[in-house]
């Protein structure tokens, strides 16, 4: 896949160099040499991945036009690198505040420039994909250009993308800046020899677990000891076959399943900030600084460096103990009282060994304590311990961070499965009760009705055979056993529908209210053809239920007042609606015996009675089922009446509330 | 294949056996009827094995009244042999039942009966059930295959 760079700047010379930089990187490069140049472009090429963008353009100012891009939709999240003057402290923050990714001073270094751009392409891409995206990358470290480009040609037809260096330095800086999938270096080299590289790679938490190839040669005794003592994975005698040197290296490889590091590298670019009031020594110290690969962010004061440090990120702060303004203790002491940087190693610079000084700075929090020279190895060495310290401390943090998060989601995925189990049994009991519930009322419907079969039927029998035999008496109490065991077979009757129902689902659809209470009208003259009953039912009442579940509510609550008006004169029953607030409530209404209020609340409960059943026989079930029926559909029921003036129940049945299971 | 005139009554409880046949008799169906007590016995009357081995296999019953909760071998299971036997595949089933669960009703029908008919507790209601039962299934109906 190859990425668009964007590239802005003024000079020619700026462009040329980073256009061969980024090409020779797999980059196409696109050259703008003012703002309205770089418009067009943006305008023009919506597949720009990334863009280098210079300050001082000869048509306006770089950051106005990172504003540009910042406030367009389409552009808002395009990685932006700046480039202007190392110099130049308040571009810098400028740049940054208005939402750079990056800023990289001049005098640049293009490999550099190229290590940032990668970087930051990095980011943005999820971890997988930027590991599918990258071929198997394979880094070659050798000083004889030679045997270099040997291997070169001899990986490459093996398929393998191959990346060269001449030094071990070298191979370091490439090695955190592509991420190759393993690396074959020569031991013997001037300056970092092999196992150096190897020892320093296994330094790096980004890098520790790339396999390592080490080529040795033969003359020298104990060379294998040396290379697997400095962590190599494999090595082999520079000297042989080049098919033995690929078979080996194939094997390492497999054996290592190597996966790029998550965690960024201690060689990638690493990027320091220097406070100092002298430029002189900062010009110097900068200098030293870039030719090991550090990025170097300048600040002339302590209010400059605080100010910096909101915008820009760094690995490690260089601080002149005496400076001008708030000075370099004073500095130090905000830095580290600041949540998000404390973290940040701080090295105190002065110019005179003073022990006072030394106490008082790293009483203030700094890290270290270097003394002012122009020789730059000491700070060198202590610039790299406190990263290295930093690095370490990092990823004990991350790794206690995971293995917390880890446990984290261990106790979540416990707490889920407990749930879901706990859940699972009580489905499981309440299907077991249920089924349980079944098989009883099964049994109930067959076997205790059985019994009152024959104490009907024999009874019946006597009556009918040998009534004429029997006095008025013995016939009397036969008819009374015929009627309790029919009653106690109706009781059965509606506890069982009581039961079935409560245990019912519900399915609705559009059921005809006043079709339905038609039939149950009808059948209730057929099966007292000698009553005189004026039944009214208001017309289209449409709902939306249980059809099944309606006629039984229809048939009790219409049956109760066709039973309840058998004594009054003129018998009148009703179904119609009214509208409460938002709800239509159905009211069934009678001119029967009617009920005194105050036993209202238990006319919904079964068994209760509120007449004698001499009077008006009954189980005392069906208002509760009813109510069920009712309360499945997500309605409510309610009912008023006065002795001797009738009753009048209402209920509603919500349009398309779910019904309960 | 013959059919006499036999009713094949399938029930256990004497009671219900003497209430049946009492009503019957009241609503003057005069058919022989022959009382088996559980479904092994139904199916070794039907298929002349076992207890009935000696019986001509030839004599079918004109109607089995069954019904379903019976010892061993159950109602609906036996309603199932014998629709899929060919001897007795036509022969009208009418399933007699306390319960009126659904379910027990569907089944029969699924499985071929030709009428459900729950036994009620009022014995008017039932002999007038077994007065109808005895109008359609013996006279009114014609057997298929006759």
């Amino acid at each position: 896949m190859t990425r668009t760079v964007l590239i802005v700047d003024d000079s020619l010379t700026v462009r040329m160099d980073l256009a061969e930089a980024f090409e020779a990187a797999g980059f196409r490069p696109l050259l703008c040499a003012s703002i309205r140049e770089a418009r067009d472009a943006l305008a023009a090429a919506p597949t720009i991945d990334l863009v280098i963008l210079d300050v001082l353009l000869p048509d306006g100012d770089g950051v106005q036009l990172l504003e540009e891009i910042r406030t367009a939709t389409a552009t808002r999240d395009l990685p932006i690198l700046m480039l202007s003057n190392e110099a130049d402290v308040k571009n810098r923050i400028r740049g940054l505040k208005m939402g750079a990714d990056d800023y990289v001073g001049k005098p640049y270094d293009a490999g550099y420039v190229v290590a940032r751009a990668r970087e930051l392409l990095r980011q943005r891409l999820p971890e997988e994909e930027s590991i599918l995206a990258e071929k198997v990358t394979i880094l070659v470290i050798d000083d004889s250009i030679t045997s270099r480009e040997e291997l070169k040609t001899a990986l490459e037809r093996s398929g393998y993308d191959v990346i060269t260096a001449a030094s071990g330095e070298q191979g370091l800086r490439l090695a955190s800046a592509h991420r190759p999938a393993a690396l074959i270096v020569d031991g013997v080299m001037p300056g970092m020899d092999g196992a150096g590289v190897i020892r320093r790679l296994r330094l790096d938490a980004a890098l520790r677990g790339l396999p390592c190839l080490l080529l040795t040669a033969s003359e020298e005794q104990g060379a294998e000891l040396t290379a697997l003592d400095a962590g190599a994975d494999a090595f082999v005698r520079k000297e042989e076959d080049m098919d033995v040197i690929l078979a080996r290296f194939a094997a390492m490889l497999r054996t290592a399943g190597t996966a790029p590091g998550a965690a960024s590298s201690l060689s990638s670019p690493k990027r320091i900030l220097a406070v100092d009031d002298s430029m002189t020594y900062l010009q110097a110290l900068a200098s030293a600084l870039r030719d090991e690969g550090y990025d170097v962010v300048l600040a002339h004061s302590g209010e400059e460096a605080i100010e910096m440090l909101a915008v820009q990120n760094v690995d490690c702060i260089l601080m002149d103990l005496l400076m001008p303004g708030i000075g370099g203790q004073e500095t130090c002491r905000r830095i580290k009282a600041s949540p998000t940087l404390r973290n940040t190693p701080l090295i105190m610079l002065t110019a005179v060994e003073n022990r006072q000084a030394l106490i008082e700075g790293l009483g203030t929090g700094a890290d270290d304590y270097v003394a002012k020279s122009n020789e730059f190895d000491v700070l060198r060495a202590r610039i790299q311990a406190q990263m290295r310290r930093k690095q370490f401390e990092d990823e004990n943090r991350r790794i206690r961070d995971q293995l917390l998060h880890s446990e984290l989601e261990a106790a979540e995925a416990r707490a889920a499965r407990e749930l879901a189990e706990a859940k699972a049994a009580l489905v499981e009991e309440l299907k077991y009760k249920n089924r349980e519930l079944e098989a009883f009322s099964y049994s109930v419907s067959h076997d205790l009705r059985a019994p009152l079969r024959s104490i009907d039927g024999f009874s019946q029998a006597l009556i009918e055979d040998w009534g004429d035999r029997l006095d008025e008496n013995a016939r009397n109490y036969l008819h009374r056993i015929r009627a309790a065991a029919q009653r106690m077979a109706a009781l059965i009757d509606d506890m069982l529908l009581l039961s079935r129902i409560s245990r019912a689902e519900v399915n609705r659809e559009r059921v005809d209210l006043t079709s339905l209470a038609k039939v149950v009208a009808e059948e209730l003259k057929q099966q007292n053809p000698e009553r005189v009953v004026a039944v009214q039912i208001e017309r289209g009442l449409i709902v939306n239920a249980d059809p099944g579940l309606l006629r039984v509510l229809l048939d009790n609550l219409l049956g109760n007042a066709w039973k309840f008006t058998a004594r009054t004169a003129d018998a009148r029953v009703e179904l119609r609606t009214q509208t409460q607030g938002e709800d239509t409530v159905f009211v069934v209404n009678d001119n029967g015996a009617g009920f005194d209020m105050e036993h209202a609340g238990v006319l919904f409960q079964p068994f209760q009675r509120l007449h004698d059943a001499a009077d008006f026989p009954g189980t005392g079930i069906g208002l509760a089922t009813v109510q069920r029926v009712v309360d499945h559909h997500g309605g409510r029921i309610w009912a008023e009446g006065k002795p001797g003036a009738g009753a009048t129940v209402f209920f509603t049945i919500p349009h398309s509330r779910g019904a309960r299971q | 294949m013959k059919r006499n005139n036999i009713i094949l009554l399938v029930e256990d409880n004497a009671d219900d056996v003497e209430l049946t046949l009492r009503a019957f008799r009241s609503s003057k169906v005069l058919n022989e009827i022959v009382v088996v007590s559980d479904g092994v016995e139904a199916l070794d009357y039907l298929f002349a094995t076992g207890s009935h081995a000696g019986r001509d296999r030839k004599l079918l019953p004109e109607v089995v009244l069954l019904d379903l909760k019976l010892p061993k071998i159950g109602g609906l299971e036996v309603l199932k042999r014998m629709r899929a036997d060919e001897r007795t595949r036509r022969i009208p089933v009418v399933v007699l039942t306390s319960s009126n669960e659904e379910r027990d009703i569907l089944s029969s029908y699924d499985l071929g009966a030709n009428s459900f008919v729950r036994k009620p507790v009022d014995f008017a209601q039932f002999a007038d059930a077994a007065r109808q039962l005895g109008m359609y299934w013996l006279v009114t109906n014609q057997p298929a295959g006759m």
